[in-house]
């Protein structure tokens, strides 16, 4: 922020250009824990691209829509904006179902929860190219989902006498391929009120206001102005310290003027598990075996926060499996994963409808959770129940399992919240307890697969410019297996228990493919980009001047392919070797005649 | 040096120039093609006032008709509000009139209203003379200008005068950035010395 000399008649200074939406601002930074991207990616990053009316819009949401109930229709859905955006018929049906309570419990007053269905058709967006961009950075759990899409709701129901029906009922709803889900909670939070005060003219004005926004790009400190405030988030990196938090509380504090957001993405946990908090272990053992879970709740703000929780207790890992917050008898997979033909799918789903007792009867893993209001009764349910006691409406909060966990209890953690409870120690705290045993979990667990699956990486010195790049050994089971008695769990955590069984069921399950993918590519860009670094540290031309033309053709056409294929998958390469590999390029085709000059530097044809 | 954020909004009827008047102040460029604003538009400028960074988050309201309801989301927490009024038409003056009455029921306690008579550059077709409205202004304890945001008249000390008359933070600093409690002489005094 350099100081500038203002207009001088005022005798001021500018220190600061206007429209600094994407300023980092430096003061809500804690220094300590400042990250500085890698360099290399690319480096073009900075500018965005140019970005025609409603992209900016886009890469947020993909609409609004408002959902009310008529009384011939039912649940209808009555405007989408912005009005030129495309939702396929059922896509529609499926937002109308998913945006109100399905259970006959009241709801009265203002709810909020969120959805997430599965994409009907398939829809490119224009901006496709630039978003992975931007998605690049963001840690696994935090990238735009692909297949699906998210609802967060906010759903009115108050008594109106003047209706028909008796009742105001009202749902406006986020659609969005990101899961922010703290952040769209606290949007709604501003922006729902006053749409149901001011109606369609509040939205347009919402609208307008986030096709402003710069895009969400992480590691970035947004300021996002919105109908009168201005909220502060950052979009967190895969390079960010799991467990810390960037944005620290700036001094001021009127939220009519700005909010800053911790975090975009976490729940609460402790006031989620609150209610089944003994069993916490064993639901993050079942999470991370991607077995088939339901969670039964009186409403679907419980439901879906549950849900959540239970797939960010494995953060910084990635519950890969479907997982529905809010899923109801209309969902167009209603019949796939219900389906008593097979066995339970592995995916998450949390319902309110008391239909589904009947329906998820034969489901291995069943959480209930009571009317959150009676909070004396949660936290009794010491035992995992057995499933053939779970009958219908009238149960129990607890878990409903035949499972038995494969680490044993750690009564610390329990002993730990037990007291903070006594104590009334505020939630953020018992939260912040909560998320940091499971980071430690999690970590224990996934850092000997890490350590493994970098084993398996080719030497350095086996990559040969002139040679293609090595392949990445396969991943024995076996061998893993073996480099646990040294180097297994027990480095980290003192939990005991059978982790070799651990291990050996979550090598089988989604959550691992997914993991190991995700790496096993990673790693395969990472020899690409060494290939290309030793390719340009070799001196080409004197290698070349050997060989025939139709030779150094060959080699040219071949570098040109490999550089477009480092610029499009983002090659972590050095920073120059693109720039030293294209002057290598250059070299070689300035030795060739005159005429294959003028065809070599034509820009090739796709 | 402090920084603190000064949320600012413009209010007054549509067409009489407030986007340009942010736009002048904020990019200092003035376009006469300007399309009218939706909802409200959003910019900030960091000016130094003394010991003090002030960071204008400034809510350019729309003066249409239909989103008129939407103006308590913008005045709301607002330090200050500048109301634009037209000199070359008299209505705009009586809707200003209007806007003075709303916030002082309706918006914050302590906030700094500022009013300005936009296109002073067209004085032949001026309908609101200088001293009417200065007597209105001076009744109300609202800050006066004549502005042209085509010329560049008078922008900059709309935000200079509304800095003044925000009162400093306690040096303890021991509450936040609202102590509009402070009275206007506090301000007064200090403007001499700079």
């Amino acid at each position: 922020m350099a100081l500038q000399a203002g207009p001088e008649e005022l005798g001021e200074q500018v220190v600061e250009e206007p429209e600094d939406l994407e300023d980092q601002d430096a003061s809500s930074i804690s220094p300590a824990e400042e990250i500085t991207l890698p360099v290399g990616h690319g480096g073009e990053d900075e500018s965005e691209p140019l970005l025609l009316p409603w992209d900016r819009f886009s890469a947020w949401l993909h609409c609004i829509c408002v959902v009310g109930f008529d009384l011939e229709l039912g649940q209808a859905v009555e405007v989408i904006y912005p009005h030129h955006s495309k939702l396929s018929e059922k896509e529609k049906t499926s937002i109308c179902y998913l945006s109100f309570p399905d259970s006959n419990s009241g709801c009265l007053g203002d709810t909020q929860f969120c959805f997430r269905f599965r994409q009907g058709s398939n829809r490119k967006s224009s901006l496709g190219c630039f978003l992975e961009t931007a998605d690049r950075d963001a840690p696994v759990s935090l990238k735009r989902d692909q297949g699906h899409y998210y609802g967060y709701v906010y759903f009115r129901q108050v008594r109106d006498k003047s209706l028909k029906r008796g009742y105001f009922q009202k749902s406006l709803v986020l659609i969005s391929r990101l899961p922010y889900v703290t952040f769209f909670h606290s949007l709604l939070k501003i922006l729902a009120p006053e749409y149901f005060d001011k109606l369609e003219p509040c939205l347009e004005a919402a609208c307008n206001d986030i096709d402003r926004w710069p895009t969400p790009h992480p590691g970035r400190v947004l300021s996002l102005p919105i109908m009168g405030v201005v909220i502060k988030v950052r979009i967190p990196t895969c390079y960010d310290k799991p467990g810390t938090s960037q944005l620290v509380q700036s001094t001021q504090t009127d939220s009519q003027v700005s909010i800053v957001l911790p975090t975009i993405h976490e729940v609460d946990l402790f006031r989620c598990f609150h209610p089944v908090f003994f069993h916490i272990q064993m639901l993050w053992e079942l999470v991370l075996l991607g077995e088939p879970l339901v969670v039964m709740a009186p409403s679907p703000a419980e439901s879906s926060d549950t849900v959540l929780a239970l797939i960010s207790c494995l953060s910084p890992l990635r519950y890969c499996s479907d997982f529905r917050p809010y899923f109801t008898i209309h969902d167009s997979e209603f019949k796939e994963y219900t389906t008593r033909t097979q066995a339970p799918p592995s995916v998450i789903l949390g319902v309110t409808n008391p239909f589904f007792a009947k329906t998820l009867q034969h489901w291995p893993h069943i959480v209930r959770i009571g009317d959150m209001k009676q909070e004396g009764e949660m936290a009794k349910q010491m035992k995992v129940r057995k499933l053939k006691n779970l009958k219908t409406l009238d149960c129990k909060t607890g878990v409903y399992s035949a499972f038995k966990p494969f680490l044993n209890k750690d009564e610390d953690i329990i002993k730990q919240l037990q007291k903070g409870v006594q104590q009334k120690r505020p939630s953020a705290a018992q939260n912040a307890i909560l998320r940091r045993y499971f980071l430690e979990l999690t970590q224990s667990f996934i850092i000997p697969l890490e350590r493994y699956v970098a084993s398996l990486m080719p030497l350095q010195k086996s990559i040969s410019p002139w040679k293609s790049p090595p392949q990445l050994r396969p991943f024995l089971q076996e061998e893993f297996m073996k480099t646990l008695e040294k180097a297994g769990p027990q480095l980290t955590s003192r939990l005991k228990g059978d982790w070799i069984g651990l291990y050996r069921q979550f090598l089988r399950c989604p959550n691992f493919d997914g993991w190991f993918r995700n790496r096993k590519r990673e790693m395969s860009q990472k020899l690409d980009a060494l290939h290309l670094e030793a390719l340009c540290e070799e001196d080409l031309q004197l290698k070349t001047q050997e060989h025939t033309e139709v030779e150094k053709v060959d080699l040219v056409l071949k570098l040109k392919d490999k550089l477009t294929q480092a610029e499009k998958n983002h090659l972590p390469v050095r920073p120059g070797t693109v720039s030293k590999l294209q002057a290598h390029i250059e070299a070689i085709i300035l030795g060739l005649p005159k005429d294959l000059q003028g065809i070599l530097h034509k820009p090739s044809t796709p | 040096m402090a920084l603190r954020e000064l949320k600012v909004c413009l209010l007054g009827e549509t067409g009489v120039g407030k986007s340009s008047i942010v736009w002048r102040f904020v990019e200092d460029s003035f376009d006469p093609n300007i399309n009218p604003t939706i909802g409200a538009s959003f910019m900030t400028k960091t000016v130094q006032y003394q010991n003090e960074l002030h960071k204008f988050l400034i809510w350019d309201t729309a003066g249409q008709e239909r989103f008129r309801a939407l103006a308590p989301m913008y005045y709301r927490g607002s330090a200050a509000a500048i109301i634009v009024y037209d000199i070359t038409k008299e209505e705009t003056f009586q809707t200003l009139k209007n806007w003075v009455k709303e916030l002082r029921q309706h918006g914050p306690p302590n906030i700094v209203v500022a009013i300005a008579g936009n296109k002073c550059d067209l004085s032949d077709a001026r309908e609101v003379s200088e001293k009417d409205a200065k007597d209105y202004a001076d009744s109300i304890h609202a800050i006066f200008v004549e502005t042209s945001a085509k010329n560049a008249i008078n922008i900059n000390e709309v935000f200079r005068e509304i800095s003044q008359r925000i009162p400093v933070l306690e040096s303890a600093g021991a509450t936040s950035g609202r102590g509009f409690q402070l009275g206007r002489q506090a301000s007064e005094s200090r403007r001499t010395c700079c």
